[in-house]
């Protein structure tokens, strides 16, 4: 594939993440729980949530893919995120939140529920980023 | 008769018969390879993968791969355990599993597999998924929030009870296991308790109604010992694989 200098990888990436999930039939664990795993990690990469520790899992899910799908499109479902991983990590290093943990969701959104049936908007109803 | 072929798991001879599966001799040696879909009862499925060996540079599901002489299987390597839990994890993640609050804790299939693999944790992100519990028949409810997708259900109503009550509606994280009936519902369908769709589910999905703990936790079936000592939940209505293990330990 052929790509120019202007292309953002990590866009195609989570092109053929969200590709191979829905393509994914749902026969065997590893493609269609480990692809739809991989394409919400490439998608908090997107979004700039990830940490290093997220780039390792992503390692891991695609080799557990590679090792144990029951047919050819689950075993190379984890192919553009490994390569690109392998090539160009700087499109996921340059996105990193930083390199501790990050919860998989944003922490103050989830709190929005709870804010809206206690009436409450204060501070304290708030969890803001440091 | 067994044929004097043989291969070798983890470096023990397995005798087997020009057919069988890795996993069909090895049941018949008493030689414990995880597994989640697989009965012997029914032709071999494949999907959990639960059961995937290395054997000659390959990794493939011990399941549904030929046996061939001489042959060598890696089934206990780290590597190998890592691939299984991570698997395992997956299926935990994608439903709701939450042991404590299950009836079939102790006698659970996946449980007992997870123990085996050492797994401690679900580890990934949880789906979450909303998903609904069927309680309209009168003996026998189903709680899809357990459902592994092992399709053995399918396989028994199908192959065995021949009724042909459940199926896998869907595709890729969207499958689900659906009632053939008008509503959809449990309760409209063919179904009985005493079919073998009932018996085979090897999680906590299919129960039978009105006999909650039954037995009490600490004497349940893997309560004191591992899966690779008892064998399937669904074993002891059908296969004599296990029984060798069984009566000798």
């Amino acid at each position: 594939m052929v790509f120019n200098q202007q292309r953002d990888l990590l866009d195609m990436v989570q092109n053929f993440s969200q590709f191979f999930c829905h393509e994914s039939c749902g026969f065997c664990t590893p493609c269609r729980v480990g692809g739809t795993l991989m394409r919400n990690l490439v998608e908090k990469v997107a979004a700039g949530h990830a940490t290093s520790y997220d780039l390792d899992e992503m390692k891991n899910i695609g080799l557990v893919m590679q090792n144990t799908a029951h047919c050819g499109l689950g075993a190379t479902a984890a192919n553009p995120v490994l390569n690109t991983l392998n090539k160009f990590p700087d499109i996921y290093t340059t996105r990193l939140a930083h390199t501790g943990y990050e919860p998989a969701f944003n922490l103050d959104a989830s709190l929005e529920i709870s804010r809206q049936i206690t009436g409450r908007d204060d501070e304290g109803a708030h969890i803001r980023d440091e | 008769m067994i044929s004097d072929k043989t291969f070798r798991i983890d470096g023990k001879k397995i005798p087997f018969q020009d057919g069988d599966t890795i996993m069909d001799a090895a049941l018949r040696a008493g030689e414990y390879i995880p597994h989640l879909c697989h009965n012997p009862e029914f032709k071999p499925n494949g999907s959990c993968r639960v059961c995937v060996i290395e054997t000659n540079g390959r990794h493939v599901s011990a399941c549904n791969q030929p046996a061939i002489e001489n042959m060598e299987v890696d089934n206990s390597s780290d590597a190998i355990m890592n691939l299984r839990r991570s698997l395992l994890q997956m299926l935990f993640v994608e439903g709701n599993h939450v042991c404590p609050a299950c009836e079939k804790s102790g006698a659970c299939q996946l449980q007992a597999v997870a123990y085996y693999t050492r797994m401690l944790s679900p580890h990934f992100t949880h789906f979450f998924p909303c998903r609904d519990v069927d309680a309209t028949h009168p003996e026998i409810a189903i709680d899809f929030n357990r459902c592994i997708l092992c399709k053995l259900c399918v396989r028994a109503s199908r192959d065995v009870d021949k009724k042909n009550v459940f199926f896998i509606s869907g595709r890729g994280i969207n499958s689900r296991l659906v009632i053939n009936s008008p509503s959809g519902k449990l309760g409209d369908s063919d179904v009985a308790v005493t079919d073998k769709a009932v018996a085979v589910c090897p999680v906590g999905a299919i129960l039978p109604k009105h006999k909650g703990y039954e037995k009490p936790i600490g004497e349940r079936m893997y309560d004191n010992k591992p899966i690779s000592i008892v064998g399937d939940v669904a074993a002891k209505f059908s296969s004599k694989i296990y029984s060798k293990d069984v009566s000798t330990k």
